[in-house]
């Protein structure tokens, strides 16, 4: 390791950026130094995930001593490179490779769902403003082509970056897409087949233009309504980085956010619509009381107030021995660790339980970025109740629970409910208790059937998503990651933590964080450096 | 040493000074009355609503989407017009339509007329020429609800007479290349 990294010492190379110093690793290319040194340059079909095509010419740079301009993507870092791409020349070049992708091109932007985050927008109002200079008629091409369940094609957008072509290739190695026909006629087709891979949305990401649109987004909103912020993916273990687009309309999408620790450039579809699918109509808003009496829906406060008090009135009558606490790998370390400490440190009980969904398959890979393991914090579950020597076994829980040795059994249940494949046979099981307090983001098919005991009452009490609250993920690496509270989607929903503040007879105060409305239009300055 | 000056008791009435600020009032009641006496008023008030002002066609009243020539509806769901919309007054929902050169359409277009400022800015940043605002302006209705307008009444409300036709026309642009 020493005596690679001592190689590599050796063999940086210094070069110029627009009158600035900066060393690089040699092998560098121009545009990479361009991008570590956040200088602006312009390009579509380069990619730091992906190979060189050098198509788009673009990118062009002037390179002192060179004659002619050179594409930046294709020319490697030189000791003592001069390289400017500020001049008239460069300039003019841009322009020109500009007005040459924008010959056929609809400019349909009112319809084009990229209008606001697109390359050509941008570019032409940095290079271009020019009139155009064609007296031919556009060349026109298949409008609606539907590449499968997720993805429909406008190949008339389309300026031939080939970026999905080399993703599909060097990525995903599935070869879905190809570049057909010649010259002015040259499209991108799947020859027939379906673009249906798990990765097959980073497409629409990559894609400079409108192009390639995901059919979940499409239409739904304009990108300049929309904010975005930085979370975790909470699909499995591995913890992409990701960017949630929402308004106060919803959520409406995911995309990846490079991170060369973790994801890389690249997320998976089902990650993406695991995380959107917190929006509010898909989630639990009040919480709901079931008794022999009937359902009762009541506020979240008020019923883990109440849950508090049967906890109470329990630990009076029999101890702590009646109590039971179920965890799954979807919370943060924090909630994890403040409910331990309630409920072993405080209440002294050591019946707490981790709900593995599907053990045999953690090991799973795909390859890529999907892991066996479907929880984002089985990582820092373990490390808690590993820290505390908390081991009971599932076998332990299930004979209590057929003993009737518990009384109250709260479960954290999972935020992503479709990985837990066991979860209808798991809630029958836990309904044998007499107070069975579910904490959930999404309402749980079928809760309301299950039978409530005599005197007793089964809860179903919304907690807030991985969107709405701060914390820490452990990853499948042993990561620690950091979530933020980005948004208040349900606002009746309650952390864990402060359920068990609430339990533990306190109050909870309401937050004096002041709501920051950001202007949407630096958010697009923003994203367009370089995606 | 100063002395403040005492009041004089004709300075104890204002008369004085009600009809020296009245003057001009005064001036036109009396020309008028003596004006509307020999048949000829200078009155500006209307006596509405029997009577009522003629508005210069450039008035900005309620909004009117227009038509394409098969009248069909122009707009493209573009959300300019929301984007722009200072009063938060406009709700766009688009889909996609069946053929695919007309591609996204609005299935809901509804304008909040209590809560529209009638500043035009949705008139002037459409780039189809898809809402224009109409002439008429008094349009009272019994319930708040009905003061939601939809594409319905938007487009084909009795006064527009079946449409009211879009000067862009998609075909004609593409007949021209553009």
């Amino acid at each position: 390791m020493s005596q690679s990294e001592n190689s590599s010492m050796t063999s940086m190379v210094k070069c110029t950026i627009n009158g600035q110093e900066i060393e690089v690793p040699r092998g560098t290319t121009v545009i990479e130094a361009y991008h570590r040194m956040s200088e602006k340059i312009a390009h579509y079909c380069w990619h730091p995930g992906l190979s060189v095509a050098g198509v788009c010419r673009m990118c062009m740079v002037k390179v002192e001593g060179v004659e002619k301009l050179q594409i930046a993507c294709n020319t490697e870092v030189r000791d003592g490179m001069v390289v400017s791409n500020q001049t008239a020349e460069v300039e003019e070049a841009v322009k020109w490779a500009l007005d040459f992708h924008l010959i056929n091109h609809p400019l349909d932007c009112p319809i084009c769902d990229q209008a606001g985050e697109c390359g050509l927008q941008e570019q032409y109002m940095e290079f271009g403003r020019y009139e155009p200079e064609m007296s031919e008629r556009k060349v026109k091409k298949k409008k609606v082509v539907d590449l499968g369940e997720k993805i429909v094609l406008d190949s008339e957008r389309c300026i031939l970056c080939s970026r999905c072509v080399r993703f599909t290739d060097e990525v995903t190695k599935t070869n879905e897409l190809g570049i057909v026909q010649r010259g002015d006629r040259s499209e991108i087709s799947t020859m027939g087949k379906k673009l249906e891979n798990n990765y097959s949305l980073n497409t629409v990401d990559i894609c400079p233009v409108g192009a390639l649109t995901s059919k979940d987004f499409r239409f739904q909103q304009r990108a300049w309504l929309l904010k975005e912020s930085s979370s975790i993916c909470p699909g499995c273990s591995t913890g992409c980085n990701i960017k949630v687009s929402h308004n106060e309309k919803g959520v409406f999408r995911a995309r990846p956010e490079g991170n060369s620790r973790v994801n890389g450039y690249w997320m998976c579809d089902e990650g993406r619509r695991m995380a959107i699918s917190i929006d509010k109509k898909n989630r639990l808003l009040q919480a709901f009381k079931y008794s022999s009496s009937g359902e009762e829906e009541l506020a979240a406060g008020a019923a883990a107030k109440e849950v508090g008090e049967l906890i109470h009135n329990q630990l009076q009558e029999k101890g702590s021995r009646g109590l039971g606490l179920v965890l799954t790998g979807q919370y943060t370390c924090e909630e994890y660790q403040s409910s331990l400490e309630f409920f072993h440190g405080r209440l002294g009980s050591d019946q707490v339980f981790h709900w593995l969904n599907n053990s045999d398959k953690f090991e799973e890979f795909d390859g890529l970025l999907l892991r066996g393991d479907r929880n984002p914090n089985t990582g820092g579950l373990i490390q808690q109740l590993e820290g505390l020597k908390l081991n009971k076994t599932w076998e332990a829980l299930e004979s209590e629970l057929m003993n009737k040795e518990i009384q109250i059994l709260i479960v954290a249940g999972p935020e992503v409910q479709e990985v837990f494949p066991d979860l209808k046979n798991k809630m029958n099981l836990f309904a044998r208790v007499k107070n069975l307090i579910w904490l959930t983001t999404h309402p749980v098919d079928g809760f309301d059937q299950l039978a409530v005991p005599e005197e007793g009452a089964f809860y179903q009490i919304p907690v807030k998503s991985f969107f709405e609250k701060s914390g820490t993920w452990v990853n499948h690496q042993g990561v620690n990651q950091e979530l933020k509270a980005r948004a208040n989607i349900v606002s009746g929903a309650l952390t864990l933590d402060q359920i068990i503040t609430l339990w533990a007879g306190g109050e909870i105060r309401p937050s004096l964080r002041s709501k920051k409305r950001s202007v949407s239009n630096e958010l697009i300055k923003e994203r367009g450096n370089w995606l | 040493m100063s002395q403040v000056p005492r009041i004089e008791a004709h300075q104890q009435w204002y008369f004085k000074g009600i009809f020296a600020g009245l003057r001009l009032t005064l001036m036109k009641l009396f020309s008028n009355l003596v004006a509307n006496f020999r048949g000829r008023s200078h009155r500006v008030t209307l006596n509405y609503p029997e009577e009522k002002y003629q508005y210069s066609p450039r008035f900005k009243g309620n909004h009117v989407l227009t038509v394409k020539k098969d009248g069909s509806l122009r707009c493209t769901a573009c959300m300019l017009c929301v984007t722009h919309c200072p009063a938060d007054c406009i709700e766009i929902v688009a889909s996609e339509h069946s053929d695919s050169e007309v591609e996204k359409y609005p299935i809901q277009y509804n304008i909040d007329i209590l809560r529209c400022v009638f500043c035009g800015f949705c008139e002037e940043a459409c780039p189809v020429d898809a809402i224009r605002m109409g002439p008429e302006w008094q349009t009272p209705s019994q319930n708040k609800k009905s003061f939601i307008y939809d594409i319905e009444h938007l487009t084909r409300r009795p006064s527009l007479e079946g449409g009211v036709p879009s000067i862009v026309d998609d075909r004609e642009r593409w007949q021209e290349g553009l």
